[in-house]
């Protein structure tokens, strides 16, 4: 069966300071977008700092245990067990801080009116603990498998590209770049000040 | 829904509404809210004993995810039982069997599910389902007006103008539910006839004249 509680779920530690739990991913579910969210500590951010503005979720934050203060827009909230934040606007910036030692965020979202796709940013952070120790092979994979089902992911491409650039793969770094700003041209902005591509920025074929 | 681009409350703000047959109560999350990414519901055991969860499939082709938010539940899906406390997650795929009972009172599952490579398209079920609690529990205005948006939802399906006729039927108001009735065999006589003779919520208005002349 599959089932799971939610403290043995994988805790990813997150640049940020916040700890992904992945749910989605765990069951590979694929028709709704969920994952849970711990802190390192009370104070510790356990809701990223974030609008939706690119991805246009409308998302809702469940405190599933402990308790969190979530800023919506400017205005601070302190959330328990079982009381909710529903973000229809996804322009609204949002986040959260832990408030007890083992709160737990689950974190429920979609764009309306469009099938679920895979988000971008999970293969990303899945890949984070690979990428911290430089093992770029298997961040790579990572991003190679998830590359699989949407070839034409220009997040997906552009990400890849950067553990390529970094894991000394150059050649592979600049063909997913091209692809990616191709896709959408935006990416090409994004890699100029990317630190990732400090390895190929002065080759030939880096989109300018 | 206020005008600030957000909401918050709580699972115990959220309407009650037990079921017909079993003894889970829905607290319908994703109505209240209108949150239209994929559907997302509260569902709780009153009792030690009672179904959080009813048995049942997701013929359609729904994936489920169950979260125990509250309480302890046991889970069998497929043929697997497990105990599963607050902070349990249980997956099941589509088609397959799955139930919940309470193992402590108060028990409560947040359930959320879609389909894959589609839209999410809010299921009729959850306004039938709460027009029915609702004229259980004596308040048929606001049950009608459940049983309106599922009309209009879905204006092309049978399922809706046929529980429509039921719910009518249950009421006592026997012009309106052979009206709707009327358009349910409209759309669909060969499924009307197949539920309606056995469907005991028509049984008010069965001895009607009309009735015959629709069912004949």
């Amino acid at each position: 069966m599959s089932l799971v509680h939610v403290d043995d779920l994988q805790a990813i530690e997150l640049p940020d300071g916040f700890v992904w739990r992945p749910v989605r991913r765990r069951f590979g579910i694929r028709a709704f977008g969920v994952n849970a969210y711990t802190a390192l500590g009370p104070g510790g951010q356990i809701v990223e700092e974030h609008t939706e503005a690119t991805l246009e979720h409308e998302e809702i934050y469940f405190v599933l245990r402990g308790r969190a203060r979530f800023t919506i827009d400017g205005d601070e909230h302190e959330l328990g067990p079982g009381e909710l934040v529903f973000v229809r606007d996804p322009q609204l910036r949002r986040g959260a801080i832990a408030l007890d030692e083992d709160t737990v965020v689950l974190a429920l979202g979609g764009r309306p009116g469009a099938p679920h796709t895979v988000s971008a940013w999970e293969t990303m952070f899945a890949a984070v603990p690979a990428a911290r120790e430089e093992r770029w092979d298997e961040a790579i994979a990572l991003h190679e498998e998830a590359l699989a089902e949407q070839p034409d992911s220009a997040p997906l491409l552009y990400n890849l590209a950067c553990m390529e650039a970094l894991g000394g793969r150059h050649v592979d770094a600049l063909l997913h770049l091209g692809r990616a700003v191709e896709l959408e041209p935006k990416w090409a902005e994004q890699a100029r000040q990317d630190p990732d591509f400090a390895a190929i920025r002065h080759e030939p074929g880096f989109p300018v | 829904m206020s005008d600030r681009g957000y909401e918050i409350l709580s699972i115990d703000d959220l309407d009650r509404y037990p079921t017909t047959q079993g003894s889970q109560i829905l607290r319908p999350l994703r109505r209240r809210i209108g949150f239209r990414p994929f559907g997302v519901n509260v569902w709780v055991g009153e009792a030690v004993g009672d179904h959080v969860i009813e048995p049942h499939r997701e013929p359609e082709g729904t994936e489920e995810l169950y979260v125990v938010v509250r309480g302890l539940a046991r889970f069998t899906v497929g043929e697997e039982a497990h105990e599963a406390p607050a902070g349990t997650l249980v997956h099941v795929p589509p088609g397959m069997f799955r139930e919940a009972t309470a193992q402590e009172a108060g028990t409560a599952v947040l359930a959320m599910g879609g389909k894959e490579g589609e839209a999410f398209q809010p299921g009729a079920w959850e306004d039938f389902f709460v027009a029915y609690a609702e004229l259980r529990g004596g308040d048929p205005q606001r049950g009608r007006a459940a049983m309106q948006e599922a009309l209009e939802r879905q204006p092309d399906e049978w399922q809706g103008p046929y529980n429509a006729a039921c719910f009518e039927a249950l009421a006592g108001e026997a012009d309106a539910a052979l009206e709707h009735l009327r358009r349910a065999v409209e759309l669909n006589r060969r499924e009307v006839e197949r539920y309606a003779p056995d469907d005991t919520d028509l049984d008010s208005i069965r001895e009607d004249p009309r009735y015959a002349e629709l069912l004949a």
